[in-house]
């Protein structure tokens, strides 16, 4: 932690407030709210991009995002899974490399030579897309194996951050246990729309062959962590901006069993599951309750039908909430006092039983200026205290 | 019951081959092309336009209801490119520098196709000086940008800007869209309208054409 004066003073406001709310650990904390009891302040998880973690970084003075996040009052901490050990990815010459499924990837460039630039890490190629029959999607060659992955060194990974912090098994972004995501890798996103409409045994082939590879995966990660991991988080997109992106009929036909043997597994283990989605789902809520979901993340606050005062008195007894700030409008355009206002109304609206972590809806992006990322946790602070 | 009521009910039914068998239809008994496309094609989108706001259909629905149109179109277009037929309209679509998302952008390049525009689809990644190159080169009527990342879209700005240094600016309208999109971002940027949706982005192409 760097000393100078306009570091010290950058922080002051954050450790001021926490000194006088936190009264436990961050796991304590963290655990209550899950149960949908009052701790002594509402947790914190923390998305960020990476170039907005240097940047915070940076901006408070710290040497690396451990301290960023300890200094921070972050309660939870991620855990990636096990170690890859499988044959290596395979480069092209043009760059691409092939990922767990056999998706060619590229990194793609945004905001080129500006200060928001960044990258992400995009599909190039969907190998099963041209295929117009379920035995060719059988013949493919190159399904996952869990078999690829060494999972001695999880409990050892997890327990690292115990008991202070509340361990996420978050696996990768790209890699996260899900059906429909990886089917948009495989198959395209296109394709798969249309497939969804079109061809039902094509959809469920793919299905399939994921869950098959997710079910044992996520057994072996389970019980490679031996009760180190608190957390279990899967991430399946089915929310757009302005509605769901497929029907609840076309869900519960095509993934509700999936994502209800994703629970049911994770629960055996004693694990409760954090559910990632962007996008209005608010119709699906019912049947993510009726699975056994325990918390709903992200609550894209700007997407339809998602505010978080509504939803915390529709659901907020039987489901918990992670998210909820808006990383699309807000954080990049609007003032220190716009994101000030948008956590206090979060705050009011969800922190009443326990029940909500605050978090950003996504990563916060990197189009955001570093004075709203410190008023947002400085507001997470003011307005986060039972 | 009327060929063009038909042809807009099988659209609405998304049922790609009885768009295109009535199209067909339609047209071996005469019907003016651009009857068809504005009883059938464009009128079944504004029904489904209303049945996705109302999240009664969903993006595969789009999906389907775009190809539909534009099969439907492959069958008007030699109809429609008579020279006593006044043209609907060219458009320049594509997905903005450092975004590589094409759903969106597809559905909305099927359904302003499905609805007569003539449509030179740019692709994914497409830079600025690129998109400024087509519109000097093609003329369209319209500049259609998409974007699915919050950060991304700050480059449909430098779109703009780059029309403006290229003196383009005035003679095209520039429509935008895409998850972070809204109208406070349109006006910000300077752009002439926005989309909230697919069938809400060609009813914007359609209103800015009429302008």
């Amino acid at each position: 932690m760097k000393e100078d004066a306009i570091f010290q003073q950058r922080r002051a406001r954050i450790n001021e407030l926490r000194y006088k709310n936190e009264r436990m650990s961050h796991r304590e904390r963290a655990l209550m709210s899950v149960k949908h009891q009052e701790p002594d302040r509402v947790p914190i998880d923390n998305w960020m991009t990476p170039e907005i973690q240097k940047r915070t970084i940076e901006y408070f003075g710290c040497e690396d995002y451990d301290e960023l996040l300890a200094f921070l009052g972050v309660d939870f901490r991620n855990n990636y899974g096990p170690s890859y050990v499988g044959q290596s990815f395979k480069k092209y010459p043009d760059g691409t490399v092939e990922d767990l499924w056999g998706v060619r990837r590229k990194t793609v460039v945004y905001g080129r030579g500006t200060d928001h630039e960044g990258t992400y890490s995009e599909v190039a190629e969907s190998p099963l897309e041209p295929m117009a029959t379920v035995e060719e999607i059988e013949q493919y060659e190159r399904w996952a194996s869990p078999d690829w992955w060494e999972y001695s060194k999880v409990k050892q990974d997890c327990a690292v951050f115990h008991p202070q912090y509340c361990v996420i098994n978050v696996g990768d972004r790209l890699d996260r246990t899900a059906q429909l995501k990886p089917m948009m890798y495989l198959r395209g996103v296109q394709q798969t729309f249309v497939d969804l409409a079109l061809n039902p045994s094509i959809v469920e082939a793919v299905r399939d062959h994921i869950i098959k590879y997710f079910v044992e995966y996520d057994h072996r990660v389970f019980g490679a962590a031996g009760g180190e991991i608190d957390i279990f988080m899967m991430g399946d997109d089915i929310g757009g901006q302005t509605g769901p992106l497929l029907s609840l009929d076309m869900w519960r036909r095509y993934f509700k069993k999936g994502f209800k043997t994703y629970i049911d597994i994770a629960h055996q283990y004693g694990i409760p599951v954090m559910y990632h989605t962007c996008g209005d789902v608010k119709q699906f809520i019912p049947e993510f309750i009726e699975c056994g979901l325990d918390i709903l993340q992200s609550l894209q606050p700007k997407a339809t039908n998602m505010d978080i005062k509504q939803l915390k008195k529709e659901f907020g007894k039987d489901i918990a909430f992670q998210g909820g700030m808006d990383i699309q409008h807000t954080l990049p355009l609007g003032t220190p006092q716009d994101v000030r206002e948008m956590v206090k109304y979060a705050m009011d609206s969800a922190r009443q039983g326990g029940g909500y972590i605050i978090c950003t809806a996504h990563n916060i992006q990197v189009d955001t200026p570093i004075e709203n990322v410190a008023a947002l946790f400085e507001a997470y602070h003011q307005f986060g205290a039972y | 019951m009327d060929i063009c009521k038909q042809i807009e009910e099988a659209l609405v039914g998304l049922s790609i081959e009885r768009v295109k068998s009535l199209t067909q239809t339609a047209l071996q008994d005469g019907v003016a092309p651009m009857e068809i496309l504005d009883r059938g094609l464009v009128a079944g989108l504004e029904i489904i336009g209303g049945k996705y706001e109302r999240q009664e259909i969903f993006v595969p629905e789009l999906v389907l209801a775009g190809m539909a149109m534009k099969e439907a179109l492959g069958l008007l277009r030699p109809l429609l490119e008579r020279t006593d037929i006044p043209p609907i309209g060219k458009v320049v679509i594509g997905t903005v520098e450092g975004d590589v998302h094409d759903v969106g952008k597809n559905i909305v390049s099927m359904m302003l196709t499905g609805a007569g525009f003539r449509v030179t689809d740019l692709g994914i990644d497409v830079s600025a000086q690129k998109f400024t190159d087509a519109v000097r080169e093609e003329k369209p009527d319209i500049l259609a940008l998409s974007c699915l990342y919050t950060p991304t879209r700050l480059a449909m700005k430098e779109v703009i800007a780059s029309l403006q240094d290229a003196n383009l600016r005035a003679q095209v309208k520039v429509l935008i869209g895409g998850a972070p999109i809204d109208q406070k971002f349109c006006d910000m940027i300077g752009a002439d309208g926005y989309g909230a949706d697919a069938p809400a982005g060609v009813r914007q192409a359609r209103s800015l054409r009429a302008k």
